[in-house]
């Protein structure tokens, strides 16, 4: 008698069923691809300047790799409708590499066989690195929007890594724009609280101090806990006890930020809290106006409608028009990696070389973009220098403060 | 005679699968042979875990363990030299300045994890049950912790990059096929016999004289040379290692490779970890859409861990003991031919009125 548990049992029939499904998923998966149709009314019979985009739309790299590419994508039908880059357009081949290494790979491999010219991946190296060695393999300009660290180039990847490049700050840049906040500020004297759980925040950290000591300020404390371990509550009452003008912490949103916040003004600490780019969006705040008051953090662009760059603001319209809109101001890096790759291909007239495209880039001084000027050099293959945006939190209301630049610490690196 | 056509079919079955799979692949686009490699190398780490868990009945979740040793170990000492006081500057001296080939990785992977295997299982084998699992999964902890906050043996919770990539096609193959070959030498052997009563009924096998301990001991180590062995191919396959990679996602994904396929038997490893992994890239490309001829099939964002758990479970319902029942390839039929001799046979013989 026939029963699905009698067919399913039979492994000669299992085995079929494998190499049948094998053979069904070397049927041509395709990416989403945007600007395409466009792209086919190319009128300068050039190809379209493909950038395979191999990024992760399904985990918590989304609300940061998304935002970027959306943006970006926004910006090329701008540059498309004005005619292109060297009379081609821009197309975007997009890849959800979900975070799992083994397809990250597999899809940066489908994003160079569908002929893109440059790769943009995720927005976290270490995430990145299956894609990003895909992309040097095969000489490859290989960008990421908002990478924050300098491990996007030659210092992780050896000299392949002359092609790979970031459109986020350094950490050394993000800890010299707090030491510059903190002195500007008068706040003199500071505690460090230190997420161990990435080496972002521990850069970010170690630049501060290193800064803000040069610049003639003290250190009252280290303090230090790992994302997950849950002490950050713990950390935050300590931070509270202890006597300095400001306290610089380095950490993300989730899950230990809104834990510390809490705790550190609970104790009956007002004093201000001042974090960088990763702190950024203000939603995992605490909804009492007394605890989210008085926190500050630098960021590329302000999500709350009041960026002091009208293109910035337009921008995030059209985002939030079209129910895309960006939880962070890391938005921008996305338009802004996309004009560094516009520049480099005019700088070279015309030419899709990735080895070409890197020494442009490499050489970029002060590029105007839509986040700042842009500068790499063969030491720094993400961003240093690059004007911030301050933002304060007062009585549960983020919003734009100053521009201020990282200083001349962050310079002479 | 018959025993011997079992044999083969125990044995051929998976190797024939292993390469079928390896055949269909070779036709593939070089992205969708980067998928098959992973179906392989990682049907070689659940095959590395069949070689315990089938074989002893006793769950472990710490196999994984041996599979992250070899893989950075592997990766490191492969890695440029050059690269490694910038990206690893912490490194101990040896780690520093050895270098070694890719094939000479794969074998220092199996050995790397035999060994730690063994000195873990001198400890862990003397636990049964509940005891045994848990203490498994604090090994696990304890390995993913070491490597992630050590900067002395390796990248720490960086990515560790620039590692030599040849775990291609046919190399894959062949690493899978030797895994099973592996298993399937140790399985006949009077050791995994008595492994294998001490499964049916502890008390009985220790009544008669089986001395558990060694002989899940000894289960417990080829099993770490085999996970240490795919922990080599692994590495050798991406080009770079995490150290969440070899962690929890990767436990229990080979755990259920292995417990859908079929725990008790090898061709359920190889069909647990083939098949299941054949399903799991086909729902993964479909989030990106797939083209099956004419018909453009794509699923939400998301949900391809969904359905995949949702199938494990449907399996698990209505069939407790795997997809292949935990036989060994066409052993019913085999059995049945079997029977069907020793009945011939029983007529030929005289019988005493």
């Amino acid at each position: 008698m026939f029963t699905v548990r009698s067919f399913l049992r039979k492994g000669s029939a299992l085995a079929i069923m494998a190499v049948l499904a094998l053979i069904l998923t070397s049927c041509s998966s395709s990416s989403s691809s945007s600007v395409a149709a466009s792209s086919k009314s190319n009128t300068s019979g050039k190809g379209p300047v493909i950038i395979g985009a191999v990024i992760d739309q399904t985990s918590y790299m989304k609300s940061f790799d998304d935002p970027a590419l959306n943006a970006a994508e926004i910006w090329a039908k701008k540059i498309n409708a004005a005619g292109g880059v060297d009379g081609r357009k821009i197309e975007f081949k997009v890849y959800n590499d979900q975070l799992k290494p083994a397809l990250t790979r597999s899809d940066a491999l489908k994003a160079v066989a569908a002929g893109a010219k440059i790769l943009w991946v995720t927005c976290d190296v270490d995430l990145a690195t299956p894609a990003v060695e895909v992309g040097l393999e095969h000489g490859l300009l290989t960008v990421s929007p908002c990478t924050s660290t300098n491990q996007m180039g030659p210092e992780r990847f050896g000299s392949l890594g002359k092609l790979a490049f970031t459109f986020g700050n350094a950490p050394e840049s993000d800890g010299a724009v707090l030491a510059q906040l903190l002195m500007q500020h008068g706040w003199k004297t500071a505690t460090v609280v230190t997420d161990h759980s990435l080496s972002y925040f521990v850069s970010v950290c170690k630049y501060f101090t290193h800064d803000f000591t040069l610049m003639g300020g003290h250190v009252v404390s280290q303090l230090s806990f790992t994302a997950g371990d849950h002490t950050s509550g713990q950390v935050g009452t300590q931070a509270a006890s202890l006597p300095s003008a400001a306290t610089v912490l380095c950490t993300t949103t989730t899950p230990s930020l809104p834990t510390f916040v809490t705790a550190f003004r609970t104790a009956g600490n007002n004093k201000p809290i001042v974090g960088p780019w990763s702190i950024d969006g203000g939603f995992w705040e605490p909804k009492n106006p007394t605890i989210s008051n008085n926190i500050w953090w630098s960021t590329f662009a302000s999500v709350f409608g009041d960026d002091p760059n009208p293109q910035v603001r337009s921008l995030l319209a059209e985002l939030q028009a079209k129910g895309e809109a960006p939880a962070t101001g890391g938005f921008v890096t996305g338009p802004t990696a996309l004009q560094g790759i516009v520049a480099a291909i005019k700088d070279t007239g015309g030419s899709l070389n990735g080895a070409k495209l890197a020494a442009a880039m490499q050489s970029f001084k002060n590029l105007p973009t839509l986040s700042g000027p842009v500068s790499f050099s063969a030491a720094f293959h993400s961003v240093v220098g690059r004007p911030y945006r301050i933002i304060e939190v007062t009585n549960g209301h983020p919003h734009f403060v100053e521009l201020l630049s990282p200083g001349k610490y962050a310079s002479e690196r | 005679m018959k025993i011997r056509i079992r044999l083969v079919y125990e044995l051929g079955g998976p190797l024939l699968l292993i390469a079928l799979v390896a055949l269909v692949g070779s036709m593939m686009s070089i992205a969708q042979q980067a998928n098959v490699i992973n179906i392989l190398v990682t049907a070689t780490i659940v095959i590395g875990l069949y070689v315990f868990i089938g074989n002893s009945g006793v769950m472990s979740f710490g196999q994984i363990s041996f599979v992250a040793v070899a893989a950075f170990a592997a990766g490191i000492l492969t890695s440029p030299v050059a690269i490694r006081s910038t990206t690893m500057p912490q490194l101990f001296h040896f780690l520093a300045v050895t270098k070694i080939s890719n094939l000479e990785s794969l074998l220092l992977g199996a050995l790397l994890g035999a060994v730690f295997a063994l000195l873990t299982g001198l400890v862990l084998m003397r636990l049964s049950g509940l005891a045994a699992g848990i203490a498994t999964f604090a090994v696990l902890e304890i390995t993913y912790d070491v490597i992630t906050y050590w900067n002395k043996i390796g990248p720490g919770a960086r990515t560790l990059a620039l590692v030599p990539v040849s775990t291609g096609l046919s190399v894959s193959a062949i690493g899978c096929g030797i895994a099973v070959l592996a298993a399937f030498l140790y399985q006949h052997t009077r050791s995994c016999r008595l492994l294998r009563a001490s499964r049916e009924d502890i008390s009985a096998a220790r009544g008669i004289g089986v001395s558990v301990f060694r002989q899940r001991l000894v289960a417990f180590t080829l099993s770490g040379a085999i996970a240490g062995f795919g922990g080599a191919l692994f590495v050798h396959e991406l080009g770079s290692i995490q150290s969440s990679q070899v962690y929890i996602d990767l436990t229990f994904t080979t755990l259920a490779m292995l417990v859908v396929g079929g725990s008790g038997s090898l061709w359920g490893a190889t069909v647990g970890g083939i098949g299941f992994g054949i399903v799991d890239v086909f729902l993964r490309n479909a989030e990106n859409g797939v083209a099956l001829g004419s018909l453009h099939l794509s699923i939400p964002s998301g949900t391809s861990t969904i359905i995949l758990g949702a199938f494990m479970v449907a399996v698990l319902i209505l069939l407790p003991r795997g997809v292949t029942g935990s036989r060994e390839c066409l052993e019913r039929f085999s059995m049945k031919r079997f029977s069907k001799a020793v009945r011939l046979d029983d007529q030929d013989v005289p019988r005493k009125p």
